[in-house]
């Protein structure tokens, strides 16, 4: 098990060389290969009607100028050990990780992150809370219930919450709890450390609306996962044992209908946190989220590439887990 | 053969499971009727849908939550389980009877380690500490067969043969010393040299704890090795039902007759090809009028019609042998004996279809 | 300026779709003065010196940077007002006075010398910074120099560099001089006196001495790129504190003396800047009181509009205010056949002015119908009607034909038509026109090109625009400053024709008004100068390289919880530097 991990992470390391070199390489050779130079890559972080020289300047210090080479070494000895970086009147030093300056604002790009991140953890966590809680819930009595009006009603609602987007339901949350009804008016994260009662209050909404979309998702996977496992054979095994419905339901059945969904939610989870861009779009949660779309429009490297490594991160680990989970969870599974 | 009355403790009376589904009622069991006396074994034969394992179900009140609608009467040591509350059932399953499935492996839940399995059957019905009830398994485990059980008690199926996974059932089955013992197919997934193993098991421990145990199979073999009776189903009916030595010597229904063909053997000659029954079971939706096994039975012409039009009773043939067939018993007698000795002459493939007196 | 105001992909309008209408009023019964539909323009709405309170912005986006030396967003320049002053600076006022520079740091407006070469400031004395330091025409001089570091400091204009002598000064960071002020051009004979040294003479120069990067910068605090995150402060407020990206406070500046300054006021105890706030969420705040003001001032989203337009207790809260945009389309004079003026007429006389106005969202959210490149808003605007935008805003069609005639293509012909493809607004308009120019035979084909390389590769680059025939070309302008020479210059002028980057897209190098606009830069008198920006305007317009589409407006929401609120002509928003909270 542990030269299990121990190969894992290191095979982590590897893709996450392999996630910057191709971020790399979208962003410095695609446009390269349409014809562009490196000045006039350097051209879209100049302000308005920019000198030539003023372009030039702004090449030198982004080192667009450099080979690719050059450049993703240079990255990558941030990464590592770190980097100095010309501020203006002095230079500044960038302790590792550091993923190198923002071409925005000129921030270096790991501390916004990790002040990013918070929010869009305490959103992803709290969420995955409430739509394992609400989906498995909903998604086992559907199943045992097959047929029922519950069991149409629940999955009718689960459809829409698979097919409505978040930035739908989001607004219309907003707008009813919010702004009509001021139950959860003036929405803004506080954090948790900082006063957990508003952070609770103010994340309940969007917690909500997301886990209402993988509740949806849920509820259908459980409904199915428990359909299946109710009818194995070791279901009437238990049964046949005179076990109470209960436990044959619960220990017997949801255990191992929640198997594959445990895969799913690793995957999910991880996601997440690498932001979670539409709810946090919607409800202007500062996450890494919205961090990602500023970072796109700015078209700005040392963010996307900073923003990519870390959910690529979070999905290798969350994965990695899940794995070591699952060799928990079904003793079949060894490593 | 009719054994004393206190002896009995399983008594099935015009049982009639019937499940509706959305092309008609399936009539998977109708108006069946057998009794089972302490430490008895009877067997129940019949193919796939003949309606043995819904019986078999039914006995445990395992078609609870499915949409089985059950009528009749089955009397456990005098309690009819029909009419009793679910909860009644509950308690008498897996302490008074307890079951043995076909699948060892699929029957085993994959998470939880065999002890585990097998303790918590032990502690629903039975007020002991968690220590009692290991050592109780490990005692079942090294009872039926397991080498060293201290240590595999804590192994998962996966990591058992077979037929060790098959011993662990019946250590299972057997944790709260059942009065009655269902085995459905218990030996039909397994090699055929563990077979033996395990039908040796369950013979000794019937011999060992004085179950009432009731064997579902479609192998003949297996019944003739074990069942004291047997009762032989076609389409959700008894055809024929009597003592092993009756219905084995002198088999009274052109069904059984085919079962009988159609079994491998071993003291006989070597013959290149088994004799199946021809066509397959009905639908028991749209069951055939009058005798079900009637469009398969190559003597069915013999009755002019009778057959079609009617459905048989069962009718005692001799004492405590019974059997569903409008055949006049003395030409079922002389078709058995020119079988026998059809069988024994000739490699004739089809004795029902070729030898039999409706050709002649 | 760049109105920044970066588009989201939320479901704009869901709500109205959605029929839920805010209801409940939050506020209290108004006075009522100033509750009435464009009440802020042309008027102050509740003037008020009520003290105390907290005023809250909210921005879809987020700034440039909050550093005065590095951002070319109007909003933010109208926000540093709040906590730097500059040179001069525009009138606090509403109407046209918005437009007029009136001393702020200096004492005067700038005295020129007799050859428009020399610009000199005078400080007013006991001007301190927020940590009692004494500002003096060296923090001046030194805020000027930074302009230069456009390696750290890369978004702001590039004006002094372009116009003042040693144009080749690299930044102070690079300064080898020990105090940090070498560049020659810009002298401090004493602590209260700056001098700038020109080129050649620029009569506009009172302009650039209002930009943001006379905010005076004590060297010894300027951290170079951070110090965005605590500019220290020379006006009513200061920072208090900065999360990047997420928001700012801002708090009073005690060391800021209300009798130097006129165009401020210290009346909110701290104004709260949230950054990356949905755009949708912030009309909503807006209506619900949770937010005072929506920084970009571009005005309302379509759901919010709607919404305000259909309720009179909020119309009489909003205010329908020019953006001080003019959109427009080029037409090249270099590209066959619209090298002939006739050809460029006939597209003039041919579009749908209407339908132009239609896609930038009718006249409440799009703006009235243009004739000019000179806006309403602007010092030297006159108003004239060449084509007939007005009277016959569908477009006249006899007069096409007539032009076609003359210019040798009676049937008509064919070329392309650039955009950005991510612009609707502009999308649409190229639909519209390439519909309105068929009548006559003109046929477009359209072109569609992302806006962030639009001019930097595409339709900004002459050469490609010649290979490809972009007769036609979709754009937008608002000026720096509010006369002739920020409008019109960089869009007609021949010098300001670049290899890339250009945006003089119709490429008019017609040596009368290049000539007419170096008469203007040196023309001292302004009412003289203004004289020349109009005739350069009809010049322009008679050359038919710009089709003027709308003089942009935007829907502002007035919240009723503040005082002294207009909008600003220059701006062209409501006025941040005056605002308090009832």
């Amino acid at each position: 098990m542990i030269a299990f991990i121990v190969r894992r992470l290191l095979v982590t390391v590897l893709l996450l060389v392999i996630v910057s070199m191709i971020t790399f390489a979208i962003f410095f050779l695609v446009p390269r290969l349409a014809g562009q130079t490196s000045f006039e890559l350097a051209s879209q972080y100049v302000g308005r009607n920019p000198s030539p020289a003023a372009i030039r300047a702004v090449e030198q210090k982004l080192g667009f100028d450099q080979p690719l080479v050059v450049q993703y070494g240079r990255f990558v000895k941030g990464i590592v050990l770190g980097a100095h970086y010309n501020a203006g009147p002095d230079k500044t030093y960038c302790p590792p990780p550091c993923f190198g300056y923002s071409f925005r604002n000129q921030q270096p790009v790991w501390p916004m992150l990790m002040s990013n991140l918070p929010v869009t953890a305490s959103l992803a966590v709290g969420a995955a809370i409430l739509w394992l809680a609400g989906g498995i819930t909903i998604g086992v009595i559907s199943a045992l219930r097959r047929g029922t009006l519950f069991d149409r009603f629940s999955m009718g609602i689960a459809l829409a919450g698979v097919s409505l987007p978040i930035f739908f339901t989001g607004l219309i949350a907003l707008q009813l709890f919010s702004y009509n009804w001021a139950i959860f008016p003036d929405l803004q994260y506080v954090g948790l450390t900082d006063n957990p009662i508003a952070w609770a209050r103010n994340l309940i909404l969007p917690w909500v609306t997301l886990a209402f979309l993988y509740a949806a998702l849920y509820a259908r996977l459980t409904r199915a996962g428990m359909l299946e496992t109710m009818s194995e054979d070791y279901i009437r095994t238990a049964r046949a044992k005179g076990l109470p419905e209960r436990t044959v339901i619960v220990k017997h059945g949801l255990r191992a209908a929640l198997t594959p969904i445990v895969t799913i939610f690793g995957i999910d989870l991880g996601l997440l946190l690498g932001g979670a861009v539409l709810t946090e779009f919607t409800f202007s949660l500062h996450g890494l989220g919205l961090f990602t779309i500023l970072a796109i429009q700015n078209n700005d490297l040392p963010e996307i590439l900073g923003v990519v490594m870390l959910t690529a991160f979070f999905v290798v680990i969350a994965n990695l887990i899940v794995d070591v989970l699952y060799a928990f969870v079904d003793p079949r599974v060894r490593y | 053969m009719s054994p004393a009355a206190a002896g009995e403790l399983l008594q099935v009376a015009d049982l009639r499971i019937h499940f509706p589904t959305e092309d008609g009622l399936v009539r998977a069991v109708d108006g069946l009727s057998f009794r089972l006396d302490r430490g008895r074994t009877l067997g129940i034969v019949g193919e796939s849908g003949s309606g043995k394992s819904v019986t078999s179900l039914g006995i445990m009140g395992l078609h609870e939550g499915t949409r089985a609608q059950i009528s009749g009467e089955i009397r456990l040591d005098g309690e009819n389980l029909v009419a009793a509350p679910r909860s009644r059932v509950r308690q008498l399953r897996g302490s008074k009877m307890a079951m043995i499935f076909q699948d060892p492996l699929s029957s085993l839940h994959p998470y939880y380690t065999v002890g585990h399995q097998i303790t918590e059957a032990y502690q629903i019905h039975n007020d002991v500490s968690k220590g009692a009830a290991r050592a109780h398994a490990v005692e079942l485990l090294d009872r039926v067969g397991i080498p060293q059980a201290a240590t595999r008690v804590d192994d998962y199926p996966h990591q058992f043969s077979g037929g060790m996974r098959q011993r662990a059932m019946i250590a299972m089955a057997l944790s709260c010393d059942p009065e009655l013992l269902i085995a459905d197919e218990p030996t039909t997934a397994l090699d055929v040299t563990v077979q033996a193993q395990i039908l040796d098991l369950i013979a000794d421990l019937q011999a060992e704890f004085g179950s009432a145990v009731i064997i579902i199979t479609h192998d003949l073999g297996v019944v003739a090795e074990l069942a004291d009776d047997v009762l032989v189903m076609y389409a959700g009916k008894a055809v024929e039902y009597g003592s092993a030595d009756d219905v084995f010597g002198d088999p009274g229904h052109p069904y059984t007759w085919g079962l009988l063909e159609s079994m491998p053997r071993l003291d006989t000659e070597r013959r290149d090809r088994l004799n199946p029954i021809p066509g397959t079971p009905p639908s028991l939706i749209r069951l055939p009028s009058g005798c079900a096994f009637s469009p398969r039975c190559a003597y069915a012409a013999l009755n002019g019609g009778r057959s079609e039009r009617e459905v048989p009773p069962l009718r005692e043939t001799g004492p405590g042998h019974l059997t569903a067939c409008h055949l006049p018993l003395a030409r079922r007698r002389a078709i058995t004996a020119g079988l026998r000795s059809v069988a024994e002459d000739s490699d004739l493939a089809r004795p029902a279809q070729e030898s039999g007196p409706g050709m002649r | 300026m760049n109105r920044n105001r970066k588009l989201g992909f939320a479901a704009l309008g869901l709500a109205a779709a959605f029929g839920i209408a805010a209801c409940g009023e939050s506020g209290a019964p108004q006075s009522s003065q100033g509750n009435q539909y464009n009440a802020a323009i042309g008027n102050t709405v509740r003037p008020s010196s009520t003290s105390g309170g907290t005023i809250t912005f909210d921005n879809s986006s987020v700034p440039d940077s909050t550093d005065p030396g590095n951002t070319y967003y109007a909003n933010q320049w109208n926000v540093i007002r709040l906590y730097g002053r500059t040179l001069v600076t525009y009138k606090s006022q509403p109407g046209a006075a918005g437009n007029q520079l009136t001393p702020d740091l200096a004492t005067s407006m700038g005295q020129v010398s007799a050859d428009g070469l020399t610009w000199t400031y005078h400080l007013k004395p006991g001007l301190k910074f927020e940590d009692g330091t004494a500002i003096t025409s060296k923090d001046v001089k030194y805020a000027v120099e930074r302009s230069y570091a456009k390696d750290v400091l890369p978004n702001g204009p590039g004006y002094y560099s372009l116009l003042l002598k040693d144009p080749n000064y690299p930044g102070p960071y690079k300064d080898k001089a020990p105090d940090k002020l070498g560049l020659t051009s810009v002298t401090t004979p004493n602590d209260t006196t700056i001098v700038f040294h020109l080129q050649k003479p620029f009569a506009d120069f009172d302009y650039v001495a209002a930009l943001p990067q006379t905010v005076p910068v004590p060297p010894a605090k300027d951290k170079g790129a951070n110090y965005q995150l605590h500019p220290v402060s020379s006006g009513p407020y200061k920072f208090q504190s900065y999360q990047l990206d997420k928001q700012y406070t801002l708090v009073k500046n005690p060391q800021w003396k209300a009798s130097t300054d006129p165009n401020r006021k210290q009346l909110a105890n701290k104004i709260v800047f949230k950054l990356n706030v949905n755009a949708d969420t912030i009309d909503n705040n807006l209506l619900h009181g949770f937010a005072d003001v929506d920084v970009a001032g571009t005005g309302v989203q379509a759901a919010a509009r709607a919404e305000i337009l259909s309720t009179p207790r909020l119309k009489n809260n909003a205010d329908n205010a020019l953006s001080g945009f003019l959109w427009f389309t080029y037409i090249n004079s270099k590209v066959k056949p619209l090298d002939n003026v006739h050809c460029r007429r006939a597209v003039e006389y041919a579009a749908d002015k209407v339908a132009y106005q239609t896609a930038y969202g009718g006249p409440v959210a799009g703006g009235q119908i243009a004739s000019t490149v000179l806006t309403p808003n602007i010092v030297g605007y006159k108003k004239f009607d060449l084509y007939e935008a007005l009277s016959k805003p569908h477009g006249d069609l006899t007069k096409a034909r007539q032009e076609l005639q003359a210019c040798g293509q009676p049937n008509g012909f064919s070329t392309t038509m650039a955009f950005r493809s991510d612009r609707p607004k502009e999308k649409a308009t190229a639909t519209a026109e390439q519909e309105a120019l068929s009548r006559v035979g003109i046929k477009l084909t359209l072109q569609g090109y992302p806006s962030g390389k639009y001019f930097t590769n595409f339709a900004g680059v002459p050469n490609y625009v010649h290979q490809h025939d972009l007769g036609l070309a979709v754009g937008g302008w608002a000026p720096d400053w509010p006369d002739g020479y920020g409008m019109l210059y960089y869009v007609t002028a021949g010098p300001a024709i670049q290899a890339a980057g250009n945006t003089n897209i119709g490429e008019l190098n017609n040596p009368q008004v290049n000539q007419m606009f170096e008469k203007a830069v040196a023309t001292k008198n302004a009412t003289d100068r203004n004289k020349i920006w109009s005739q350069i305007d009809h010049k322009v317009m008679e050359e038919a390289v710009i089709l003027p589409g709308v003089y942009a407006k935007s829907l502002l929401y007035r919240s009723p919880d503040l005082t002294n609120v207009f909008v600003h002509n220059y701006y062209a928003m409501y006025n941040y530097s005056t605002l308090g909270k009832k």
